[in-house]
Parts: C-alpha cells; sequence; structure tokens
C-alpha cells in the first residue's frame, strides 16, 4: 500500500485510533507497542488502514444490484420526475456517493426519468470536506476504466483528479453521526440506503439504535444495503433479507406484523 | 411525557415505535419502557423497547428483561439475549443469581451473557458452575464461553468438571478442546 501526501490525514487518523484502542497516549510509546509486535498490533493497524481506505465502484456487484432490481422495485409506484433518494453513510472522502452517481448514469435506463438526489453523509467534517472538494488519487480510482475517468474526471496533475464540477455538485454531503436521532431524521427518508463497513464497529448499544436510526431514515419497502461482512439479521430484527442475483440486502417491510 | 405515555399504551404501532424511542430519554423512562415491556407483543415495537432499556443501562432496565430468557418463545429469548448484551454491566449484576436459577435453560442463556462480562468475571463466575452446575449441558456453555475468554489458571477447574461427569463424552470432548486451547497459552 502507499499512502501519498493527499492521505496523510488518513494516516493520522488511523494510528491516533489504534493509540486510543491501546491506551498509549504518546506516539513513541504505541511505536514502540507496534514494533514489539504486541498482541498482533501489526495485524490491527494493517487492518484499520485496510478496512477503512475505499475506492471507487468498491463492491460494484451491490451498484448492479440497485440498477438491476432495487431501483426498478422501488419506481414501480412513482410516476416520471418523482424523487429518488439515496443516502451514503458513511460516504468518507466521497468514493462512495459519486461511485452511485457515475453508476447510475453509466447503467439505470431511467436516471433521466426520475429526480435522483445522493446525500453523502459522515460524522467527520474533514473527510466531508475533501467529499466535497471530489479530489481522488490512482488508487481510489483504479476500478474505474479510462473511459469512465476520461468521462467523469479533470486531471489536475498526474496523481489527483477531480471530479466534474456537474457531478460533484449533485451531491449533496452533511455531517450526520447515525446514533443520533435527531441528526438521522433531519436527512428525510431515503428509496436506497447504503451503511457499508460500519455497524460493525459499533458496540450492541450504539448497533441498535443506529440499526433502528436506520429504519426510520428508509421508506417503507426501501432498501439498505450493508457491507459484505455485515448481516442486518444479526444486528436487527426489524428488516426483512432480500436475496437478488447480484447481492443480499435488507428492506424495511411494507407492513409492520401487529 | 404524557403523550410518550398515552402513545406507548393506546398508540398505534408507529405511535408505539416512536414512543418507545423516546422513553428512554425521559426522567421516568424505565417505568414508562418496563410496564410496555409486560405487555406489548408487537415485536417491531418490543424492539425499540428494548433497545430503550439497554439505553439506560442500569440493573433495574436489565431486570425488566429478564422474564423473557424463560419464555417458551425462542424469538422472545434471543431478543432479550441481544437486549442483555446491550449492557453488558447492567446484565453482570444479576449474573450470580441467572447462574443460580433453578431452571438449567436459563442458567444456559447465563453462560452465554458472561461472554460480555471481563475475563476475570468471566473465570470467577463460570468457574463456579464448572465446579457445582448439576447439568452437564450447562457446563458444556460454560466449557464454550470459557474456551474463548479463560486462561491456563481455568485448566485445573475444567478437569474436575470433567470429573464429575464421567459419562458424557460431549462434555468430556468439549473439555479436552478447551484444556488445549487454553493450555496453549501457557
Amino acid at each position: 500500500m502507499v499512502f501519498n501526501e493527499s492521505k496523510r490525514y488518513f494516516v493520522e487518523r488511523r494510528i491516533s485510533e489504534r493509540m486510543v484502542a491501546t491506551a498509549r497516549t504518546k506516539f513513541t510509546d504505541y511505536f514502540a507497542h507496534l514494533r514489539n509486535e504486541v498482541q498482533g498490533e501489526v495485524e490491527h493497524l494493517i487492518n484499520a488502514f485496510t478496512v477503512n481506505e475505499t475506492y471507487f465502484y468498491r463492491e460494484d456487484h451491490q451498484l448492479e444490484c440497485m440498477s438491476k432490481d432495487l431501483l426498478r422495485d422501488r419506481t414501480l409506484t412513482k410516476p416520471p420526475g418523482d424523487t429518488v433518494r439515496i443516502w451514503s453513510a458513511p460516504c468518507s472522502t466521497g468514493e462512495e456517493p459519486y461511485s452511485i452517481a457515475i453508476w447510475l448514469l453509466e447503467n439505470w435506463p431511467q436516471a433521466d426519468t426520475y429526480n435522483i438526489e445522493i446525500v453523502g453523509s459522515d460524522i467527520d467534517t474533514r473527510v466531508l470536506e475533501a467529499a466535497a472538494e471530489g479530489i481522488f488519487g490512482k488508487r481510489a480510482l483504479m476500478r474505474l476504466s479510462p473511459e469512465l475517468i476520461a468521462r467523469y474526471f479533470h486531471p489536475l496533475d498526474d496523481e489527483r483528479w477531480q471530479i466534474l464540477d456537474d457531478l460533484r455538485l449533485s451531491v449533496r454531503f452533511s455531517r450526520v453521526n447515525l446514533i443520533e436521532t435527531e441528526e438521522t431524521r433531519r436527512e428525510g427518508k431515503f428509496d436506497v440506503i447504503f451503511c457499508r463497513n460500519v455497524l460493525i464497529y459499533f458496540d450492541n448499544e450504539s448497533r441498535r439504535i443506529a440499526a433502528e436510526n436506520l429504519y426510520d431514515s428508509l421508506l417503507p419497502g426501501g432498501y439498505i444495503c450493508l457491507g459484505h461482512t455485515e448481516s442486518m439479521s444479526r444486528i436487527s430484527p426489524l428488516f426483512e433479507v432480500r436475496r437478488f442475483s447480484d447481492a443480499i440486502v435488507y428492506r424495511r417491510p411494507w407492513e409492520k406484523t401487529a | 411525557m404524557e403523550t410518550v405515555e398515552r402513545n406507548l399504551e393506546q398508540g398505534t404501532s408507529d405511535q408505539r415505535w416512536d414512543a418507545a424511542r423516546v422513553a428512554a430519554q425521559l426522567p421516568d423512562g424505565l417505568r414508562l419502557l418496563s410496564r410496555a415491556m409486560s405487555v406489548e407483543r408487537d415485536p417491531h415495537v418490543r424492539e425499540a423497547i428494548l433497545t430503550g432499556l439497554a439505553r439506560i443501562g442500569t440493573p433495574e432496565s436489565a431486570e425488566a428483561v429478564l422474564p423473557d430468557l424463560r419464555s417458551d418463545d425462542s424469538q422472545l429469548r434471543a431478543t432479550a439475549l441481544d437486549a442483555l448484551r446491550a449492557m453488558p454491566s447492567a446484565t453482570g449484576v444479576h449474573l450470580p443469581r441467572l447462574l443460580r436459577d433453578a431452571d438449567p435453560d436459563v442458567r444456559l442463556l447465563a453462560c452465554d451473557l458472561v461472554r460480555g462480562q471481563s475475563a476475570a468475571d468471566a473465570g470467577r463466575l463460570l468457574g463456579e458452575v464448572l465446579a457445582q452446575d448439576s447439568e452437564a449441558n450447562v457446563c458444556a456453555a460454560a466449557v464454550e464461553v470459557l474456551a474463548e475468554t479463560g486462561g491456563p489458571n481455568l485448566l485445573p477447574l475444567l478437569k474436575q468438571c470433567a470429573s464429575r461427569f464421567p459419562d458424557d463424552p460431549f462434555l468430556a470432548f468439549a473439555i479436552r478442546v478447551a484444556g488445549e486451547r487454553l493450555g496453549a497459552q501457557r
């Protein structure tokens, strides 16, 4: 893995998290802890980097599922011109919400028929600023073809590309803590939520609260996509499991059981 | 607060869900949620009630969940366990009593809840189970948890437990596997 200067903040943040996790207040103490490989710390540190680093078209089978199945279902009862709302939470530095936008433009024939609203939210205001800026390095774009990069980005230099303004300004970013009900409520109701690789890091109580907030943030019949290692069935019995050809997703039921 | 109480008691399913979600933050939340817990039958609303009780996170709020551990309904038992796991400190107060419950099924579930306690407390609580519990299945549940949380200091207790049930091949197998795992930490 290579982290250039534009990723300095990520490196600092991951190390800070590991220092908290290992109860080290000074970097020198943590570095000694790391070098002595206490309790598998090297692996913990690597995981901290790999799990949280994201890129365009990550887990694109879910994007395929969205354009092929989820939106078809969600628009069955929506007249043309109606709004389809999609939420990426947490959105980190914007790769996911921009991926959703590009994917829909490329793969959903009805993209022009509906008013698509994409919201990206994160608890961290610094990543949100980076997301709104829309500047990405090679690694973030590695899954995109040169044609897609040429169509949706303009190069800033040899290492960085900025997403085109039309696309950049079409995604709204907001600061949201998923376990604060007032904050999630403020964003309104969505047809599809991407909430990948975050619930697994919450403790049991926070996970329950977040799951209920996400439930409240979905329109009845709306879908939520989790990371491939996560299971909402274990997190909360509020959702129905729906198996599609490209992905297993979870749905807020149309009708409650009582 | 009156609106929340009224909605919890008489509202539609959606109103009861909303009321349960805010009740934990009210001064009288424990009373409201405990009462709702005893009468609410909608699993969806019960989830919000359980989350509210977990948010309060006191021994009293855990107490309100405990009756469901005795339910014949496996879904109710499972959701109660999930809620208790979400408030490990509050649940910990009740564990010594639950681990000595007359009902072996409750003792077995309590063994699983010990996972949320510190390694020292888990060793102490489940060590007593290994030494005294009359049911091999309960001991096996304790062994399973200790294999994940314990250390080599528990090996003599495991051996003693195996000797109490010489005719139970499953328990002997579980103890052997746990013993190998804990012994490897030396």
